[in-house]
């Protein structure tokens, strides 16, 4: 039962990357992201609970800490940049929004197989944790390197961010506290600085198209 | 421990006295005392015998050693650098002074961490310590650079941490207990399963590479070094690079260790020609000054990833040139920033006539040039040449070829450009004279001075060679050699081809 | 076969005859109450079949045969998928392996004649129409098609009626998320197949939003009866392979079957209302996303089950 749990919970993060590379919506995109996190955060509690037994105080400090930046705090950072510019809509990116999703599927079925080939030295707490992570690594790429607008660019880097998070699942309890939550810290972080270039941004370009960033280039 | 303690904390707590104190001059000194008082813990530590114990997240081994010793001495003549290179604070002088100590703090944890995890999150430290430095100038273009310098730097170390945790799975591998600590790792070396291995390599060379800017993941290094001011791109080039190539070495230690030495050297050396390559390429023809040095800096990364890659011969040389590159690299974007500020312009075709004009800084120019191209009695010359001999002991003969080629393109590409700018007609004025850039005494000595003094430290170092030097050199060499390194006798050779 | 099965499959498929127009009238009535109206009699499309078999049949002087034999064929079709589905019982009236592929290419086959005599037409609203028509329908059968595939993965065998047996059950257990992406795509293929909201609104009289209705606007008499019997025909179908699907029944509720089966049907007409009721219909360019959305769905759960598969 609690393995179903487990499952759904990790597909339901996989169709939530191709939900966000769906979406034109900004603001749309960012909720969602803070769902999947959500989701995401839940995962080392329920595979905590997997050994019947409660889950220790590391597991519980990962997921508050997850849930605390990357539900609450990094989402709130972005909807304000996104509330104080007056742009709410991605443009059509070079790649179009329904050929991005079929891509992404794309994707999610080339890490099935790829995870197929490569033997985990531990037991999983479920086979479909090796695949999800790199699929979700690789649908943030994408949306990465294919959107327009600085927003979802760090959107996709967030995306990265997630799927290595559920790839460190299968360390759970064996890295160091200070480890775990200094990678929380430095995303928490990074995402600040990130907000702040995008308010220069707007403020210099009065728009967020990372496209029109061309001027420094080889003449 | 303690030692590796007090490197991080001394320049973070005098960052913090920056980030308080009212007067901008205050702050510089606050900087500048930051900086030297790192040193001085620096020099400190080169008296008491450090080893570094399993299992601790902090360490001094003799690799961390020299990369953290190179470092402080650049920061120490930065902070002199910028204190005549600034002029007028447009980003805010506060949170700027206070990047430059988080930065050295954050590259301190870098160099003295044993635990790859902990190298992770000080490189990323660093990479947000330094995107607020890049941003300086202000205006579209700063922060241009500075997006693409912050995302794709990111994104990169995105996946270095992927590489940490399949490092992470590869220690699972005969049931024994996970570890990340670089120690435990080298020691347990035979018992690391080599598919895990071999994954993490890859994504920490490709995550580690973007920050170091290996070809073809470094479009962001022309542009950062283009658009920050000069004191910010000799510690990019001289200090942030060379720590990101400290991540990709401990990585390699670990492979070394797994016995994947040859996999692993393989790829680095594919990496370290493409990047030489693509140097080459850019920089004939080039006519900005600081993108210039830039392709040149990633020139010398890429000649350090081949020597990496050609394993215990070239350690050796591999430490030498980091030693001098750091050195060296650092003096020319020094002298760099002193010429824009005399002619009021970084184009190549504005500066000329250097030796004419500002004789001390002309020769200063010429000496930092050759020095970087690799003539003797400079250093980068033995440790090149260190690295053709191994590559021909080994048996590397299209590396050498390779090597060599793209070597003799970036020289004349280089030469081309800077001596025009040091020689040329003395009577003639610049394109736009009321462009000229009016430098106060003070600040001119004060900037001469802090490239000299490093051109000079390199020049000694090289040419004499005290055997402290030499000793701290070949130490971290077999360090990175791995503990079963039965070449020690031949490591020492390319050192011999010294004065 | 047994006897008994023989013989309980007259009645069974008299049954499976006289309920399509049924559910249609459900449908109409749930819209209706969420609308705070009564809404026409259960017996109304019984009514109006009756009405159109009474009168006679206008031909347009454009057309041809194919207009006269669009609706006879795609009608027969239907009929003919109908003893391949399994709709009351757990068995269907006939059955060999393989015989999914002649399934959904029999629901093509009606497809392809009704575009057919749309086009025969020579009007341009009709002709709209088909090429609407037929690129929905190109898009869905991935989804169909992929879903299938789960199902035949999951039961080891290509005969439909197996396919969705009592030997899905147990899929249940061990792939449950790849079954619930299987019958969210089979939801969608159900609405576009049967020219539902969100893909396309039965109740417009504009025909620049119409897609299926336009298509059989200058049919009449009997023939416009075979239209409309069929379309009821066909969300049956749809409906009970989606019932099937979600909901297998085990072995020993034989007798109890015939009883669930219609009240689940009914559910799944009551749902359609319901979606019908809270949604607009997507804007004709969003419709390929949904589309490719069920593709993507079912894709995934063609994963999901093959990785448990060699586990």
């Amino acid at each position: 039962m609690l393995q179903s749990v487990i499952d759904s919970i990790l597909v339901l993060a996989v169709l939530l990357n191709l939900a966000m590379l769906a979406t034109s919506r900004m603001a749309a995109c960012v909720r969602t992201f803070a769902l999947q996190s959500l989701l995401l955060a839940l995962l080392p509690i329920a595979v905590g609970l997997r050994h019947e037994t409660w889950p220790g105080a590391h597991t519980f400090a990962i997921a508050a800490g997850a849930v605390g930046l990357k539900v609450f705090l990094i989402p709130w950072i972005l909807l304000r940049v996104l509330r104080t510019g007056e742009i709410h809509r991605e443009v059509e990116p070079f790649i179009g929004f329904t050929a991005s999703v079929m891509l992404g599927a794309l994707i999610i079925v080339a890490s099935f197989a790829f995870a197929n080939r490569m033997p985990l030295p531990t037991q999983a707490p479920t086979d479909l944790l090796l695949p999800v992570s790199l699929a979700t690594l690789f649908n943030g790429l994408l949306m990465l390197v294919s959107r327009v607008k600085a927003i979802t660019q760090v959107l996709g880097y967030l995306v990265v961010e997630n799927g290595i998070f559920v790839f460190g699942l299968l360390l759970l309890e064996r890295t160091p506290v200070l480890v775990e939550l200094g990678i929380l810290l430095d995303l928490f972080v990074a995402v600040f600085i990130m907000g702040i270039v995008i308010y220069h941004i707007r403020r210099e370009f009065d728009h967020m198209d990372t496209n029109l960033l061309g001027e420094l280039k080889e003449v | 421990m303690l030692v590796a303690i007090l490197l991080i904390v001394v320049p973070a707590v005098f960052s913090l006295v920056c980030l308080g104190l009212p007067t901008p001059r205050w702050r510089m000194a606050a900087m500048a005392a930051g900086a030297w008082a790192h040193l001085g813990v620096v020099l400190w530590s080169w008296q008491r015998q450090l080893e570094p114990v399993s299992g601790e997240l902090l360490g001094v081994d003799p690799l961390g050693h020299l990369f953290i010793t190179l470092i402080s001495v650049l920061f120490a003549a930065a902070s002199l650098h910028f204190v005549g290179y600034h002029r007028r604070a447009l980003l805010s002088q506060r949170v700027f002074l206070a990047c430059i100590l988080g930065l050295l703090s954050a590259l301190s944890a870098v160099c003295v961490s044993q635990n790859l995890g902990l190298l992770w999150v000080a490189l990323e430290a660093s990479t947000l310590a330094a995107a607020p430095l890049i941003y300086f100038h202000l205006g579209a273009r700063a922060l241009e650079a500075t997006w693409k310098f912050l995302l794709m730097n990111s994104v990169g170390i995105a996946l270095a941490l992927l590489g940490v945790f399949c490092t992470a799975l590869a220690s699972m591998g005969g049931g024994a207990d996970i570890s990340l600590s670089v120690t435990d790792l080298v020691a347990h070396g035979a018992k690391l399963d080599p598919a895990w291995v071999r994954a993490g390599f890859l994504l920490a060379m490709v995550g580690y590479g973007t920050k170091m800017g290996l070809a073809p993941l470094h479009s962001w290094l022309p542009d950062a070094h283009g658009e920050a001011p000069a004191t910010i791109s000799a510690l990019l080039s001289g200090a942030v690079l060379n720590a990101a190539f400290l991540a990709i070495l401990r990585a390699y230690q670990v492979c070394v260790a797994a016995g994947l030495g040859v996999f692993a050297g393989r790829w680095l050396i594919a990496f370290g020609l493409f990047s030489m390559a693509v140097a080459g390429v850019f920089v004939v023809g080039q006519r900005h000054f600081k993108r210039l040095l830039a392709y040149s800096s990633i020139e010398h990364m890429g000649i350090l990833a081949v020597a990496a890659g050609l394993g215990s011969a070239a350690s050796y040389s591999t430490m030498l040139h980091v030693f001098h590159n750091v050195l060296y690299k650092g003096s020319l974007f020094f002298i760099a920033g002193l010429l824009g500020q005399l002619y009021g312009s970084y184009q190549i075709a504005d500066i000329h006539g250097a030796l004419h004009r500002y004789p001390f800084t002309g020769f200063l120019l010429l000496a930092a040039l050759f020095a970087t191209i690799g003539l003797p009695p400079f250093g980068l010359f033995y440790s090149e040449l260190g690295i053709l001999f191994a590559a021909g002991r080994t048996g590397h003969w299209w590396v050498l070829a390779a090597f060599t080629l793209f070597l003799c393109v970036v020289f004349v590409g280089m030469v081309t450009a800077v001596l025009p700018m040091a020689f040329g007609k003395p009577d003639e004025l610049t394109k736009s004279p009321d462009r000229t850039g009016h430098v106060e005494q003070w600040r001119y000595a004060v900037m001469a001075t802090s490239a000299a003094l490093l051109i000079a430290g390199g020049l000694v170092l090289a040419s004499y060679q005290p055997t402290s030097v030499r000793n701290a050199l070949e130490r971290a060499a077999a360090t990175l050699a791995g503990p079963q390194s039965t070449s020690r006798v031949a490591v020492s050779a390319p050192g011999d081809i010294g004065p | 076969m047994t006897a008994v099965r023989a013989i309980l499959f007259v009645p069974e498929g008299l049954v499976v005859l006289v309920l399509p127009p049924l559910l249609m009238s459900v449908i109409a009535k749930t819209k209706a109450w969420f609308g705070g109206r009564v809404g026409p009699p259960w017996l109304q499309p019984y009514f109006d079949l009756h009405k159109l078999f009474q009168k006679n049949a206008v031909y347009s002087k454009t057309t041809t045969w194919v207009f006269r034999a669009g609706p006879i064929i795609s009608l027969a079709a239907l009929l003919t998928a109908a003893t391949l589905v399994p709709v009351l019982s757990n068995e269907s009236l006939l059955g060999f392996s393989g015989d999914v592929i002649l399934l959904a290419y029999l629901f093509a086959l009606g497809r392809m004649f009704t575009v057919l005599a749309a086009m025969d037409t020579g009007s341009s609203f009709e002709g709209m129409g088909a090429a609407r028509e037929v690129t929905f329908g190109a898009m869905s059968e991935p989804a169909l098609f992929l879903a299938f595939v789960v199902m035949a993965v999951a039961t080891k065998s290509l005969q439909f009626s197996h396919m969705v047996g009592p030997s899905l059950l147990p899929e249940w257990s061990i792939a449950g998320p790849a079954m619930i992406l299987v019958v969210g795509a089979l939801l969608v293929v159900l609405l576009t197949e049967a020219c539902r909201v969100p893909v396309d609104d039965p109740a417009t009289h504009l025909e620049l939003t119409m897609i299926h209705e336009v298509m059989v606007l200058d049919h009449s008499g009997p023939e416009f009866a075979y239209i409309t019997y069929g379309a009821a025909l066909k969300f049956t179908l749809l409906g009970s392979i989606l019932v099937h699907a979600a909901i297998p029944h085990p072995e020993g509720l034989s007798g109890l079957t015939p009883l669930l089966r219609i009240v689940e049907l009914g559910g799944l007409a009551v749902l359609v209302g319901i979606i019908e009721s809270v949604m607009a219909r997507f804007r004709l360019n969003r419709v390929p996303m949904l589309l490719a959305g069920a593709t993507v769905l079912s894709a995934i759960a063609v994963v999901l089950v093959l990785v448990r598969r060699t586990v």
